[in-house]
């Protein structure tokens, strides 16, 4: 073959020129000009309206410059020790993890700080603490309670129930009348988890004290202890299983939950266990669908009624961001009221301040007065690591597995997490 | 180009011809004849495995048209009514498709020719001195890597790649390059004991240096592995989510696959969309696969026979 011998020695070149030239020019962007923010947000459906803020606040200003980031990947960053100037993301155990080591800066000296209200930062402090630091400040809530088919309800003259009686009559005369009261998914474990669990569960038991007094039994959680898994949740878990039992569709268990979205949206069901996040889903099929909230009652007192909620969005700032100063500043600018409440209105959030607009969507309408007074929890499913496979065995629960078993694997899988650590 | 159909056409009669001999007569016309029984149960095998890539490929497409609405309202078969392009702009804006292709693209161009490259060399070098200890040990000892996958070494290798500066798309090229060279050298390797001796030495005996022998003699000759070579390396760059995912530091650097990963999360699904976005990511793939097959296929059976 007639070939030049410097040929493929020179393609070799001029590919690695290629890629040094690539990242030469990567690295020149990050130098000179004005100070760059790195902003982590991974949720999809607000990029958009970050997107529009982050370039009215680059033109605002020129001392810095923020630049959104949707890919990255946490762990890796705060690995490397460059993890993004601030983040501004779903608040749960994994994120607690960097706060409790002492990985996120003390924002205690922001006016914002002074603007949360003190029941909605308790909810970050129920994961961990660090000593001194308000390392988190929330910036959207999401309240969570039974999605239910306002049309239907009306259509069968019910009311929306308030104790654990008046739930079973709703349930039974949906039956009755040939409705599906409850539909299930439980081919997606987390469905069984932060729905029909959480909400049994939350209605029924004090989940910030039952992992509190969880966490500080540690090893001795078992059998033999006050509090565990078996013995507190015995009941509200039961309850769970005779719930699917009586009131589901038949085949829930083989249902996802993109078929429950359709489903619950073509009037398949009267009630649907899921959160806000669910409404966008719906709307993707029946957007003029009528749907309301209310709170899943577990007892006979209707003062008990509670709803869940989690930290939908919540800033931080990490120790070792290069530039806490410029992150700062814009965390303020985040943290306008109109520009929260904007957000909060289109997402289906709560507000996280005192100053906050209240909520006007009748589909979470139901919850305010809960979500006003504090009578809210954090998903007890939520506060189990995710070494455990909590979610996996709640699915076997409901798909009609033993209860007792089930709860004293996790009581042991539970002591055996806190003998690791 | 026109006379290859009838020499196809030709070899296909012969076949018939063939088979038809042995089991029943003939048929005068010559289209009865070829569907003999094997035939028929090969063909209805075939078509089954036919229907194993096209169903996907179908649900893809028509999927990357269809309108939000249509996306979830659980029918993945049905043909896409009213015809949308809705989830390629939103693919295409939120990826920022043509600077994330940019990027895949000159990682897997680096990671093929710097695997083809390495793998070569380092294999000449090998097989050629097998005889001694050093290469015969370094031969192991690149290949014992097949035995490490990536997750088991990532932590390490992402505070290694910062310390360096490497955690950029040129640390996830090395790094592509150094997982693909164990495979790589045990197909070469494979390959180049297969080349006779007397060939070097003939092209040494008209007095061309080692370097010479290898891009004038080997280099060539080795082509249809590299091509084979080349395609793996091609795949599992272009096709990698964990390590640029958790190398690249620069969110603006960062590959198409992980920028996809947005579109799919736990409480929604945005199925236009990600398949959209799927089937601009996998052209590229498809493309070269259209173009390479045929050495593909040599590829493999030169390995599978002379290795």
């Amino acid at each position: 073959m007639p070939r030049s011998p410097r040929r493929a020695p020179r393609a070799l070149a001029a590919s690695l020129g290629l890629l040094l030239t690539a990242s030469a020019l990567a690295g020149c962007a990050g130098s000179g000009g004005p100070e760059t923010v790195r902003f982590h947000l991974s949720k999809p459906e607000a990029i958009p309206y970050f997107n529009e803020l982050i370039s009215e606040y680059n033109a605002s200003q020129d001392g810095v410059e923020v630049v959104l980031d949707s890919s990255s990947n946490l762990q890796a960053g705060f690995l490397r020790g460059n993890p993004p100037d601030l983040g501004l993301l779903n608040y749960n155990m994994e994120m607690a993890r960097f706060m409790e080591r002492g990985a996120l800066s003390d924002l205690s000296d922001m006016p914002e700080a002074e603007r949360i209200l003190p029941e909605v930062q308790e909810l970050v402090d129920q994961y961990a603490t660090y000593p001194g630091r308000t390392s988190v400040l929330p910036y959207s809530v999401m309240a969570a309670s039974v999605i239910y088919n306002k049309e239907i309800f009306e259509a069968q003259g019910l009311e929306v129930p308030q104790t654990y009686e008046e739930l079973i009559a709703v349930c039974d005369a949906l039956t009755t009348a040939g409705i599906t009261p409850f539909y299930g998914t439980f081919q997606d474990p987390w469905t069984v988890a932060q729905g029909f669990f959480d909400y049994t569960v939350g209605g029924d038991v004090d989940v910030a004290g039952f992992y509190d007094e969880l966490d500080s039994l540690g090893t001795e959680v078992g059998p033999e202890s006050e509090v565990s898994f078996e013995k507190t949740l015995a009941e509200p878990v039961g309850t769970m299983q005779e719930l699917i039992e009586k009131y589901t569709n038949s085949d829930a268990p083989s249902k996802t939950y993109g078929d429950g979205n359709l489903a619950f949206a073509r009037g398949e069901a009267a009630m649907y266990l899921q959160g806000p996040w669910a409404f966008g889903e719906i709307a993707k099929t029946s957007p003029d669908l009528d749907l309301g909230t209310f709170p899943l009652p577990m007892t006979d007192d209707p003062e008990d009624l509670r709803v869940r909620v989690n930290i939908d969005l919540a800033a931080w700032i990490p120790e070792a961001s290069g530039s806490k100063e410029g992150a700062r500043e814009f965390l303020s600018f985040l943290f306008q009221q109109d520009v929260m409440d904007e957000y909060n209105a289109a997402q289906l959030g709560y507000g996280t301040t005192v100053d906050a607009a209240p909520v006007t969507d009748p589909r979470i309408l139901g919850m305010k007065e809960y979500y006003d007074t504090a009578d809210f929890y954090q998903g007890p499913s939520q506060a189990i690591p995710q070494t455990i496979p909590a979610a996996n065995y709640l699915q076997g629960v409901a798909l009609g597995g033993d209860v007792e078993s089930a709860l004293s694997t996790l009581d042991g899988d539970w002591a055996r997490l806190a003998l690791r650590q | 180009m026109s006379v290859q159909p009838a020499l196809v056409a030709r070899d296909i009669d012969a076949a018939a011809t063939a088979e038809g001999k042995g089991t029943r007569r003939r048929s005068r016309r010559g289209s009865e004849g070829r569907s003999g029984n094997s035939s028929w149960s090969l063909t209805i095998v075939l078509l089954l495995c036919a229907v194993t890539v096209v169903i996907p490929l179908y649900v893809t497409i028509s999927m990357a048209f269809k309108t939000q609405s249509q996306s979830v309202d659980g029918n993945a078969f049905s043909l896409p009514a009213p015809f949308s392009v809705e989830g390629f702009v939103t693919a295409w804006t939120l990826t920022d498709y043509p600077r994330a292709f940019l990027v895949s693209i000159l990682i897997t161009a680096g990671s093929v020719v710097g695997t083809i490259i390495l793998g070569a060399l380092a294999s000449f070098a090998i097989s050629r001195n097998w005889d001694r200890r050093l290469f015969r040990w370094s031969f192991y000892y690149l290949l014992g890597a097949m035995f490490i996958p990536f997750p088991v070494v990532a932590l390490p290798q992402i505070q290694l790649t910062g310390l360096v500066g490497l955690d950029n798309p040129l640390g996830v090229t090395l790094l592509h390059i150094m997982f693909q060279l164990s495979f790589s050298i045990l197909l070469f390797t494979a390959f180049l004991r297969s080349i006779p001796a007397e060939l070097e030495e003939s092209a040494r005996i008209d007095g061309a240096s080692t370097w010479q022998t290898f891009w004038q003699l080997i280099f060539p000759l080795l082509a249809p592995m590299s091509a084979t070579v080349g395609i793996f390396a091609f795949l599992a760059s272009w096709n990698d989510f964990m390590m640029p995912s958790l190398i690249t530091s620069d969110p603006s650097l960062q590959t198409l696959p992980v920028l996809q990963n947005i579109f799919q999360t736990q409480f929604s699904s945005n199925y236009n969309v990600s398949f959209a976005s799927y089937l601009m990511a996998m052209a590229p793939a498809i493309i070269v696969f259209l173009f390479t097959q045929r050495w593909v296929m040599e590829g493999v059976t030169q390995g599978a026979v002379k290795g």
